[in-house]
């Protein structure tokens, strides 16, 4: 069983290393958002006049209105963070799956002895691991810039309980069901583009975070967060079942186009 | 070592295929022959255990692949309608990732030997998407012998390749059959199923016959006698027609006439006979045998009917 997920996961990363445009995706989407966060908490209030948005994040005594600022941005990163699994897995789900539908490599793949939730386990896997791995070294590369710019007084604010429990499982939790959405789409899908059309399902409830964290409704506490985790662990659960069952031998053979 | 009992399968409405019933021994090769859409395809998936029959069973060395597929799938090998490899991977990376899904196989030995037999050695190394479509053909085959099989289901095999390609695949067969394979074999060349089918199933949804090639052909009617002259005329065609022994005749095309006679054998000399008293200048007379065309043509037409 775990040689044949492995043999799976196996080839889905050597086909990952060999699609130069995944690759180039799972990089630049993470800098890209990284970059956004530090930019902006740098360029931001520099035109802003002090005291003008009275904004900050709770708990932030003592900071000057820069800072402060800086930190409502910066606070938010936590929140950015899970758009990488979201759409890193996605692509990854998408290319995996409508490849082996492109190149009609499903059926023959069915008729070796692998079990089919073998296959769907080894590909949620290969497309999920990277996709938390990315969104954890995108979270340690924005510490290390924010470190480096000086801001490090910040830190303390940022890396909260509920920050890290997000990154620990609401990350995971999002890849998962970012790669498992990205499967569902493709079973139907004939072409990448439109099986990662799906991807906006898991995005837009997350940019929806974002801004109710902003507009202050919301906060994000340790205990709203493991909330949050187990309703997606949840959902995942559900998402699975409904994909293996898309996933099963027929429904590949006789229903997928 | 395969035996389906019964077997049905229905697509909501449509029924692909109806009540069939058949047996294929030890070492034995069947074709199995149909229009499209007549249930090959949707058989031979059933017997891999890739769908489950809406009604009746398969069995495959005794096992029921509806019930243990990964178990038949270690016994059989299957050579899908489209051959479908991971084009950025080599020929031997693709064959090394099909054979690790099965137990006991030393995969670096078997991969290296099979890649031998369809005569790829010395492109193992380049990636598929370079091949041509006879060699990825040949490559199927390779992956569906990599955990040495015993029994082969092939759709289509020879589908879609230029004829050396075609023939070298078929050659391929043949020497599996001659190192004991059971092969059920789907195929649109009537001549190749012909050639390495021990018996032919003629298949339109349901069964419609299965049997040698020999009997098949001589099975539905009496052979006739063909008749090639320099020149037919209309007068002549009912002057012969007109003889009680004749039974029917096609024809005339590029000067041969066939002819159904009452007794073949002892009506010949009569008939050529009266051909030549009516002054039809005759080049050759031999007797017609029905081919494998014709027997199916004729098949499928009266299921049709």
């Amino acid at each position: 069983m775990i040689r044949r997920i492995g043999n799976v996961l196996a080839k889905e990363w050597l086909l990952m290393i060999r699609s130069p445009s995944s690759l180039l995706f799972s990089v630049v989407i993470p800098l890209l958002l990284v970059g956004q966060a530090i930019f902006l908490s740098w360029i931001l209030p520099r035109f802003l006049a002090p005291g003008s948005l009275g904004l900050a994040a709770p708990g932030a005594v003592g900071l000057s209105d820069a800072d402060g600022f800086r930190l409502l941005i910066l606070s938010q990163f936590r929140f950015f963070v899970l758009l990488i699994p979201a759409m890193v897995a996605n692509v990854f789900a998408t290319l995996s799956i409508v490849e082996e539908k492109v190149t009609r490599t499903l059926e023959p793949l069915l008729a070796t002895p692998v079990r089919t939730w073998e296959l769907l386990l080894g590909k949620t896997l290969s497309g999920a691991l990277p996709a938390i791995l990315i969104a954890w070294a995108s979270a340690g590369l924005f510490v290390g810039l924010v470190s480096l710019l000086g801001w490090g007084a910040l830190l303390p604010y940022i890396l909260t309980v509920s920050a890290l429990l997000s990154l620990f499982l609401l990350t995971p939790a999002v890849s998962i069901m970012s790669f498992v959405l990205g499967v569902i789409g493709s079973s139907r899908a004939s072409d990448a583009k439109s099986a990662q059309n799906l991807a906006v399902i898991v995005v837009l409830p997350i940019f929806a975070l974002i801004a109710i964290q902003v507009t202050g409704l919301v906060w994000f506490t340790p205990l709203f967060t493991v909330f949050v985790a187990l309703g997606l662990v949840a959902a995942d659960g559900l998402l699975l079942v409904m994909a293996g069952r898309l996933f099963g031998r027929e429904s590949i053979v006789t229903r997928w186009r | 070592m395969i035996r389906t009992t019964n077997l049905c399968r229905r697509f909501r409405d449509r029924l692909a295929v109806d009540r069939l019933t058949f047996d294929i021994g030890e070492g034995e090769i069947v074709g199995l022959l149909g229009p499209n859409g007549a249930g090959k395809t949707t058989t031979l998936r059933m017997i891999a255990g890739i769908i489950a029959p809406s009604s009746g069973q398969a069995l495959v060395d005794g096992v029921d692949p509806a019930l243990d597929p990964a178990q038949v799938h270690e016994s059989i090998g299957f050579l899908t309608e489209s051959p479908g490899f991971y084009e950025r991977l080599s020929a031997r990376r693709n064959l090394a990732y099909f054979a690790r899904f099965y137990d006991g196989v030393d995969v670096e030995a078997a991969v290296e030997a099979a890649l031998r037999l369809v005569g790829l050695g010395d492109r193992a190394a380049d990636r598929v998407g370079t091949f041509s479509k006879g060699m990825k053909q040949r490559l199927a085959l390779a992956r569906a012998l990599i955990h040495g099989p015993r029994i082969l289901l092939l759709d289509e095999p020879t589908a879609g390749l230029d004829p050396e390609a075609a023939r070298d695949l078929r050659s391929l067969i043949v020497r599996l059959r001659e190192d004991g394979a059971t092969v059920l074999l789907s195929t649109h060349n009537l001549a190749e199923a012909e050639e390495l089918s021990s018996r032919i199933a003629v298949l339109r949804t349901r069964l419609v016959a299965l049997d040698t090639p020999g009997a098949l052909r001589s099975r539905r009617e009496k052979p006739g006698v063909d008749v090639r002259a320099t020149t037919w005329n209309d007068e002549a065609i009912r002057a012969v027609t007109a003889e009680s022994y004749v039974l029917g005749l096609s024809g005339p095309s590029s000067g041969l006439v066939r002819f159904r006679l009452a007794d073949p054998g002892g009506d010949r000399p009569k008939l050529v006979a009266k051909l030549v008293e009516i002054g039809i200048e005759i080049l050759e007379v031999t007797e017609a045998s029905r081919t494998l065309e014709d027997v199916y043509l004729q098949l499928v037409r009266e299921e049709e009917a």
